[in-house]
């Protein structure tokens, strides 16, 4: 039996791992844009990415993948599946992303700002050589808490059919009916899969900190 | 430009530039004029004129909460005066002129006239994810433009001067507070400025440290051309590195002088009891 379901286990988890990497990167971006724009001087930037991160996190990724994928296009949007998928979880990673961007920025310490200025940096210097490269240690545990979460919360796209590897479960044991065997395997291979998201952070980490104390 | 005005000071003791007969001649490189700075209903500076020659080493002293600092971080424009004028090097600070009229400075004029300006904080404020040695040669590199190799050889120059130069690998939570104060020395010494503030240095010190950083302080007064505010509780170092000496109380100066006549002879009661507190131990 195992012969045969684990290829079809194989194809998930590529579908899986790419939604995973795909929505990461561009979650990671919405964060940072977001974030930014949430301690804009300007009003209206402030205003768009508060009400991006407010939707956003205030409803369900559940509700927001059916939308993007059965709302839009009625709206003359068709998205394919994959598209929809990492849309939905990179702009809701996004919205709770930026916060991190935000609060840990603003946890840089304002002496900080202040020997950036008193070099005479200009703010955008300010912010590239000396806030950012200590806000992003700070930053990076909560990002990787938030790809294990996003890789997660992916098994929701199978409710588009998008073949990804709960979607293979489903499908397996609705036609071979093992679920404690289908269901274990599943659960194993997540963890799997989150394991060098979870290591990778941690290297990164510690190498961003080198000899900081 | 540059008039030796620790000289005059030495000919004429009771003297300061504010009213010297010769201010007219020597054109000061900073001056403060009718500057006022409140928060809500806290005023914490009050129409305060002063003005600071190149060169001169200006001491202010007076109780914590009277403004000194303020004083400072306005001109190293942390901070935003209420109203009033400063002038660095003849240009207006926190104005410029748009059509005759005076307007608030944009951050590009900022960064044009804080060029002039250095700054050394109580707290250090090193930069914890760069080396010693890029602390120094960051600013040099991307504010000033210098190239790579001008400016690590700057900063490992300026290191040597502080004694520190064979820390330039270390990175700050690796030193003493001594050491961190001085390479904070360093890396707004590197960028030459005309003025240097030094906002109460050694506070956050423990006491065997506080002499180490002192003395640099000194050696580098000692070279002269640069105009220095010192923030200081250290009585003795404000009287062995400054031209005239600043008592500041409540938002005011309340007595100036060179340090010979505030330390020996303070005329107002209020100085008098705040220096009675330091000579008792």
């Amino acid at each position: 039996m195992w012969f045969d379901i684990l290829p079809s286990f194989w194809e998930g988890a590529k579908v899986t791992i790419e939604l995973t990497l795909f929505s990461a990167v561009m979650a990671f971006f919405l964060a940072f844009a977001a974030g930014f724009g949430r301690l804009s001087k300007h009003k209206a930037v402030r205003i768009l990415a508060t009400t991006y991160v407010e939707v956003f996190r205030g409803t369900s990724l559940f509700v927001q993948l059916f939308w993007i994928y059965f709302a839009l296009p009625l709206f003359g949007i068709m998205l394919p599946k994959m598209l929809a998928g990492v849309l939905a979880l990179s702009l809701n990673a996004g919205a709770y992303g930026s916060e991190i961007v935000r609060s840990t920025i603003i946890s840089v310490p304002k002496g900080q700002t202040e020997a950036a200025i008193a070099l005479n940096m200009t703010p955008w210097q300010r912010t590239r050589l000396v806030i950012l490269p200590q806000a992003l240690v700070m930053m990076l545990p909560a990002f990787g808490n938030l790809i294990i979460e996003m890789l997660k919360g992916t098994a929701l796209v199978s409710l588009v059919t998008l073949s990804d590897l709960t979607f293979v479960a489903t499908v397996l044991n609705s036609s071979i009916m093992r679920p404690t065997e289908i269901f274990s395997v599943l659960l194993v291979i997540y963890f799997v899969i989150s394991l060098p998201f979870t290591r990778g952070i941690r290297w990164i980490e510690h190498r961003l900190s080198a000899g900081r104390y | 430009m540059s008039v030796p005005l620790k000289l005059i000071y030495h000919e004429e003791p009771t003297r300061s530039i504010d009213n010297d007969p010769r201010k007219a001649v020597i054109k000061p490189i900073v001056t403060y004029s009718n500057i006022s700075k409140s928060y809500g209903d806290l005023h914490v500076l009050k129409n305060i004129d002063l003005n600071i020659a190149p060169g001169e080493k200006v001491a202010l002293i007076g109780p914590s909460g009277s403004g000194k600092t303020t004083l400072a971080r306005l001109l190293m424009t942390l901070e935003e005066p209420t109203s009033g004028t400063i002038e660095v090097d003849g240009e207006m600070l926190w104005h410029q002129r748009v059509k005759d009229k005076l307007v608030k400075a944009n951050e590009k004029h900022l960064h044009q006239v804080r060029g002039n300006i250095g700054m050394v904080f109580q707290h250090f404020n090193l930069f914890p994810h760069m080396t010693i040695l890029r602390n120094v040669m960051e600013a040099p590199r991307n504010v000033l433009g210098l190239s790579k190799e001008e400016a690590k050889q700057r900063a490992v120059t300026m290191l040597e001067q502080v004694g520190l130069a064979g820390k330039i690998d270390a990175y700050p939570a690796q030193l003493s507070g001594g050491q961190k104060q001085r390479v904070a020395i360093a890396r707004a010494l590197v960028m030459r400025p005309k003025v240097m503030l030094f906002d109460e240095p050694t506070s956050a010190l423990d006491p065997e440290l506080v002499g180490e950083v002192l003395e640099v302080i000194k050696a580098i007064a000692a070279e002269g051309e640069m105009a220095m505010l010192l923030i200081t509780h250290e009585m003795e170092f404000a009287r062995d590195v400054a031209d005239r000496v600043l008592f500041f109380d409540q938002g005011r100066i309340i007595e100036q002088g060179p340090p010979k006549k505030i330390f020996n002879n303070p005329e107002s009661e209020r100085l008098q009891t705040f220096l009675s507190r330091f000579n008792r131990h």
